[in-house]
């Protein structure tokens, strides 16, 4: 082979393993990433109420571009020991949750007009944990637990409350703050 | 002229010999050289490309209406991989489709860059939400900090005329009515958030008359 036949052949090699490197990182950075959300929020897997992540009007947050009337809060869920419990109580303000499997973007989202007599009610659960929930499930009561089911065993629900007036900021960062969010042992759904 | 032409026609003959010399005197390439060449290559041009496409806003899916950028696809399980790796690196946390839609706007209706030192009338109608905010950020995607300490405002605070259009101004100087203080960088974006709205289903359908233009006044300011 002649000389520039190599030369051009190596250059193609480079651009081959090139668009690997490339496709390798944009899979890669939510999964080995430490910015992310999740990444972020791991800490507060433990914790049984939702953890403020922007104050309405804050400016010393890591979201980027935060909508200063919103108050954004966030349970962060490891379904490994079963399925998690959300509920929140909805007041007079716009609420809504949604749910980010990690890596994996949105996968469910509801807004407080979906509440039960002003309660918000969802299980978080994976596939396996659903067909068991369901398997022992009684056919004459069946329940009435509204079910989600996350794509990952681990992943967020973002809380946001619109304060969409600023004196109302201070209830809103309370009502986004309130949520429980609960792991239940595992048959107990 | 045509002494140029002349000498650029004697020399083209020598050029390449002169240029292939060298590597035939030392002989081929050895291997090991071209295999690191193509090694540095891949590890340049793959981490730059990456590095590069997963900067800014999201890549792909964007859809333009007017001024406006909205990525629908972002809030949906069907958000491709790059919107994936944009959110996964600037630890964002995307509006689900059925809470509501952002909308980015960094040019005015006109195709213009957004300047802090224009003035600007946003209006005067939103699509249908339950609630909408205006916010305005500086260069680094910060809420604009101003003196009056708001860097935007909600639908239930606005002001509208008697057929509930509005009209907000974005300027440094104070205006009457809905004035939203520009900050002193150079640039600002604009973002429009609509919540619990039936337009994040059909976004794709929405044309530049529902949403609000965004209007260039005097510059200098």
């Amino acid at each position: 082979m002649s000389e520039t036949g190599r030369f051009v052949l190596a250059t193609l090699c480079g651009l081959v393993l090139a668009a690997l490197v490339h496709i390798g990182i944009v899979f890669g950075i939510p999964w080995l990433g430490e910015r992310d959300a999740f990444s972020r929020l791991r800490s507060t897997v433990a914790a049984e109420r939702s953890e403020l992540v922007a104050a309405p009007g804050a400016t010393d947050t890591w979201l980027p571009r935060p909508d200063p009337a919103l108050a954004v809060a966030a349970c962060a869920y490891d379904l490994r020991d079963g399925p998690v419990r959300i509920t929140t109580k909805s007041g007079p303000l716009f609420e809504s949750l949604s749910f980010h499997s990690r890596a994996g973007g949105v996968f469910f989202a509801v807004t407080d007009r979906a509440a039960v007599r002003g309660l918000l009610d969802l299980v978080v659960m994976t596939r396996p944990q659903l067909d068991e929930a369901l398997a022992r499930e009684d056919e004459d009561e069946p329940s009435r637990d509204v079910r989600v089911v996350s794509p990952t065993r681990e992943g967020l629900v973002i809380i946001r409350v619109l304060a969409s007036q600023p004196s109302w900021r201070g209830q809103a960062e309370e009502a986004a703050k309130a949520v429980s969010c609960t792991s239940e042992p595992v048959g107990a759904t | 002229m045509s002494d140029a032409a002349g000498t650029a026609v004697a020399a083209q003959p020598a050029a390449p010999r002169t240029a292939r010399r060298p590597i035939r005197r030392s002989g081929r390439l050895p291997a090991p050289v071209l295999v690191a060449y193509a090694m540095a290559l891949a590890l340049l041009v793959g981490f730059g490309s990456a590095y590069w496409v997963l900067k800014g806003e999201y890549p792909v899916g964007s859809v333009r209406i007017g001024p406006w950028t909205t990525w629908p696809k972002i809030g949906s399980r069907e958000a491709d991989p790059y919107a994936r790796a944009v959110v996964a690196r600037s630890g964002d946390v995307p509006l689900g489709v059925g809470e509501g839609l952002a909308f980015v706007a960094s040019v005015d209706s006109a195709g213009r860059d957004l300047d802090a030192t224009c003035s600007y009338r946003v209006g005067s109608m939103t699509p249908q939400a339950r609630y909408w905010t205006l916010t305005v950020y500086d260069a680094d995607g910060r809420p604009a900090r101003t003196d009056l300490g708001r860097s935007g405002m909600t639908s239930a605070e606005i002001l509208r005329r008697d057929d509930g259009s509005f009209l907000v101004e974005l300027s440094r100087t104070v205006r009457p009515g809905n004035w939203l203080q520009l900050p002193s960088s150079a640039s600002f974006t604009l973002i429009l958030r609509l919540y619990d709205t039936p337009v994040a289903a059909g976004s794709a359908a929405l044309d530049a008359r529902v949403l609000p233009s965004i209007e260039r006044g005097e510059c200098g300011a």
